[in-house]
């Protein structure tokens, strides 16, 4: 069956539920608000669909698949335990509702993670609310707006982001209303304090960044970039997608941040899920924490030893100058438990996971730029930024290779797909000409990435024509984007009219 | 600690690249910044500890099948197909990222294009994307993308009217993303019988857009709404928020004007967790497609003219578009959206009507043996209800849940918690799951609170 409307079967056949409780109950719909006629939903048995979605399942590349080395986003392995544990009813069957006595473990565990992330990232109060990494940024900018505006600072209407930022930072500062002032990179694709100097003034809001950056390199002045935003009056915001890089080793407290957003599907392994459920919570510096959105999590202690007999009552607090909400609940809970069950592998040797990242990182890269003896390729990789070291992901451009015999980045990426690995992360970011952004992530073995590095070398010695009209082995060959934005066909013609 | 697959070969990878430490991949970070203690938490645990400790702490809710509940307000006590988590946890579903290469995501490209064929045929509008965060930022983008598409040609610049009955959580999350865009959100007022004021609507008419929720907060449907895109005409978007199970039985908002409808995908797919993983729909007509926030899969060939499906319009998004893109969002709730896919693919058109009709059986037959009780009135008495009603008691309604609470009954909302002047006023929340005996311990619990509050 190739798709989903093919199946067409009888009205009486399908899922079967239990009859409704009496007859009549279309009589509660008055009679002009009934529907006309049925959505042209598809009609399958259990038998069928079973078949249907498992075929689709197997036309899909995950990380269980393979390696899935895309640079900014975490690619790493989803621990299996966490899946069974959201399983339980006592997360899967709440109301965010439910009275604060019937649902102690929740509040607990969001407790616990909340006061994880406080001390992983030197911050005094997290909210686990924003439920995507570019929500996070987003209520942490409201937070710094209101934030300006209490403090008579309402002028303050432009965020300054460098050029190699990821694209949410702009469009979630335009979404608070700011006008966004874009400072180039130095040459050395690392922050130019001179740019940042000249950048900054009465109405600088706040500059956002993340560290190490998005060419995965530490930037080693971020100390004193804190020191002229906030000199300028202005707050400092950190991008915390690659947070994945520096657990233990520093935090954004540490650098000057007043806020930062986690991303739990990155860091933390919240499976990815083809494009979401994300989840990502915000912490502030204490000046900022009273503009969070409402509610967060608080406790006291009681003498009865508390509902999970930790000491505690915990209870919902709400911020005494709250911006209100940006999730109509509490966020994704059920990947906030997933995080927990992460999280409890680790306890204090985060540290560890992020050393590995890193080695994975750097061995990768190593063994990419520094071929065994006889390896023949047209041309070598740039790295797209020089540094001794990097951190939890790097950046290769390819322009070296498309100057010698055309083949472009895009071509190498999709080369990969061939040789059963995703593409890194292409083009981005921008600042780095026919960029590929590798990120290998702590859960994959040296056997693989020295797998991946031959392979990767050997892709740029082949035949050109072979490469530029990659993929040969996938299902689809090279699919018609232009086309598909043209000629716009957006649901199955049924009866579209 | 076991999820790192190199430990105990650090040296030899190091090594390899001509290093002798750890520290020396860390050298880069300044040393005023370094943290040089350790991190101030717990020990790791193994699989086996943290399950423990999961099933104590989980264990320690008290969930909503566990006693008779009827608290709605938004969510569904709904039963998810078996099949559902199953095949959506299948790892390629799961651990894929959005799917930038087509050529290997042909899975969950085609699986979200069939969704949105489902979501189009749902609430009658040609096109879908594959979700928003939940209802609430739904209808927040909606109104900011309505803005976009009438805001030139409004007479009324920048202005959107909102219905009155948008309970408080999900209009705050709609002030929040409308306040940096120059939106002035005004009230839509409702008349004393729970319905839009369809007088004092002219107001709205040449206003950017209007947003309305069929049924409203108190679970109320209001035919009148059939004639509102009529009242504020074509310059004006008219924005619909749904109960996506009602439209079993409830006609489609695309048919009778709406222009743009979100809502709630939870019912379909997911339990209630806690108020999230769910997912937001978001469907529109072609006029506000370029503007319309997320993620749209189209159909389209491959270049052997294979049939294929990819990512498309991405020109109006944050990693193209950066600072003039539509919308921030990047990640969404996909996965959630695969898993209400299954759910309306089992279900089919006639499960959809069967689905719809048990909810409305079992929220007329609670809402008839509340009314009988003695003290207990509707809010609203002869208007239709589908899922909630809200009921007037003699008392705080707070007090009445925490009385039932304590014999067993999860018995409502405390419409107070949205409304000051609704303190007395309790939410009253049906599903498809909703028993006889379920309903008469609700009556039991409530009949004895007002037993003892009137004695």
């Amino acid at each position: 069956m190739s798709d989903l409307f093919e199946f067409n079967g009888a009205e009486a056949a399908g899922w079967a539920q239990p009859e409704p409780m009496s007859t009549d109950a279309i009589e509660t719909v008055p009679e002009a608000l009934r529907r006309a006629s049925r959505p042209a939903w598809p009609r399958a048995s259990e038998p069928e669909l079973v078949r249907h979605y498992t075929w689709l399942s197997t036309r899909n590349f995950g990380i269980d698949t393979g390696f899935y080395p895309l640079g900014s986003c975490t690619m790493k392995h989803n621990p299996r335990l966490n899946e069974r544990i959201v399983n339980l009813p006592g997360i899967d069957r709440l109301h965010p509702l439910q009275p604060e006595h019937q649902i102690q473990g929740l509040l607990a565990i969001f407790y616990e993670m909340q006061e994880m992330l406080e001390i992983c990232s030197g911050m005094d109060q997290v909210t686990l609310q924003p439920v995507a990494g570019a929500q996070g940024e987003f209520t942490a900018m409201r937070c710094v707006q209101e934030y300006h505006r209490e403090c008579g600072q309402g002028q303050r209407n432009k965020v300054i982001v460098p050029d190699s930022a990821h694209g949410t930072n702009p469009a979630s500062a335009v979404m608070c209303g700011y006008e966004v002032l874009e400072i180039p990179s130095g040459t050395d694709g690392r922050l130019d304090l001179g740019a940042l100097r000249a950048a900054v003034g009465e109405d600088t809001a706040a500059m956002m960044v993340t560290n190490p950056n998005t060419l995965g390199i530490f930037e080693p002045e971020i100390v004193e970039a804190a020191e002229i935003v906030h000199s300028a009056g202005g707050q400092m915001y950190y991008d915390g997608a690659n947070f994945n890089a520096i657990l233990g080793k520093t935090d954004p407290g540490r650098m000057g941040f007043d806020a930062v957003h986690y991303n739990l599907h990155k860091t933390f392994s919240q499976p990815h899920g083809g494009g979401g459920p994300g989840s990502g919570p915000i912490g502030v510096k204490s000046h900022l924490a009273q503009y969070l959105p409402t509610p967060l999590v608080d406790r006291e202690e009681v003498a009865d030893g508390g509902a999970v007999e930790d000491g505690y009552r915990y209870f919902w607090r709400t911020p005494e100058k709250s911006i209100g909400k940006v999730q109509q609940w509490h966020g994704n809970s059920g990947a906030v438990v997933r995080a927990w069950a992460f999280y409890r592998r680790y306890g204090r040797e985060l540290e560890k996971m992020s050393e590995h990242a890193v080695l994975a990182a750097n061995y990768l890269r190593y063994r990419i730029m520094n071929p065994k003896e006889g390896t023949k390729v047209h041309a070598m990789p740039l790295d797209g930024a020089p540094a001794d070291v990097v951190k939890h992901e790097f950046t290769l451009s390819m322009s070296p290779l498309k100057d010698a015999v055309g083949i472009t980045g895009k071509d190498v990426a999709k080369r990969l797909l061939d040789y059963g690995y995703m593409s890194p992360t292409l083009y981005f970011p921008m600042i780095v000409p026919e960029c590929l952004m590798i990120e290998p992530t702590e859960t994959e073995s040296k056997e693989v990435l020295d797998r991946f590095a031959e392979d990767f070398l050997k892709i740029l010695g082949e035949d050109p024509e072979i490469v530029s009209t990659a993929p040969h082995t996938t299902l689809v060959r090279r699919v018609d984007e232009v086309g598909a934005a043209r000629n716009l066909v957006l649901r199955h013609p049924l009866s579209d009219d | 600690m076991d999820q790192l697959v190199n430990l105990g070969r650090e040296t030899e990878m190091l090594e390899a690249m001509g290093l002798s430490s750890i520290d020396e991949l860390f050298s880069d970070i300044p040393e005023s910044i370094r943290r040089m203690d350790r991190l101030p938490l717990r020990g790791p645990q193994s699989e086996e500890e943290i399950w423990a400790d999961a099933q104590r702490l989980l264990g320690a809710n008290q969930n909503l099948d566990s006693r008779p509940s009827f608290l709605g307000a938004g969510l569904a006590r709904n039963f998810v197909p078996t099949m559902v988590g199953m095949l959506a946890t299948r790892g390629e579903f799961l651990t894929a990222y959005t799917p930038y290469q087509p050529e290997v995501s042909q899975g969950m490209l085609q699986a979200m294009w069939e969704f949105q064929t489902m979501v189009s045929e749902l609430v009658g509008l040609p096109v879908a994307n594959v979700s928003m965060y939940d209802a609430s930022t739904a209808a927040a983008e909606a109104i900011t993308c309505a803005v976009r598409v009438k805001g030139r040609k409004a007479e009324q610049k920048g202005v959107v009217y909102v219905s009155q009955f948008v309970p408080p959580h999900r209009l705050s999350v709609i002030e929040n993303y409308t306040q940096g865009g120059g939106i002035e959100l005004r009230m839509l007022t409702h008349g004393w019988d729970g319905r839009v004021d369809l007088e004092a609507a002219a107001v709205a008419a040449g206003a950017c857009a209007v947003y309305v929720e069929q049924p409203n907060a108190f679970g109320e449907l209001d035919e009148g709404l059939l004639r509102l895109k009529e009242i504020i005409g074509e310059g004006t978007a008219l924005i619909v928020g749904v109960d996506v199970v009602s439209l079993g039985i409830v006609e489609a908002p695309g048919n009778w004007g709406a222009d743009i409808v979100v809502g709630e995908g939870q019912p379909f797919g997911i339990g209630p967790t806690a108020g999230g993983p769910i997912y937001g729909l978001y469907a529109c007509g072609r006029e506000y497609l370029r503007q319309m926030p997320g993620r749209i899969v189209g159909q389209t060939v491959d270049e052997d003219g294979k049939l294929a499906y990819t990512l498309t319009l991405s020109t109006r998004e944050q990693h193209i578009r950066r600072h003039r893109a539509t919308s921030n969002i990047c990640s969404n709730e996909t996965l959630i959206a695969l898993m209400g896919a299954m759910h309306m693919a089992l279900l089919g058109p006639e499960g959809l009507e069967k689905l719809a009709l048990r909810v409305a059986a079992t929220t007329e037959a609670t809402k008839q043996a509340v009314c009988a009780i003695d003290g207990v009135d509707l809010v609203d008495p002869g208007t239709p209800n589908f899922r909630d009603f809200a009921v007037k008691l003699p008392a705080q309604a707070a007090d009445a849940v925490t009385h039932m609470d304590a014999s067993g009954v999860l018995g409502g909302f405390d419409m107070g918690e949205w409304w000051d002047s609704m303190s007395t006023c309790l939410l009253i929340g049906c599903d498809e799951r909703t028993s006889k005996s379920d309903i008469e311990a609700l009556v039991k619990a409530l009949g004895a609170w007002i037993a003892e509050v009137e004695a």
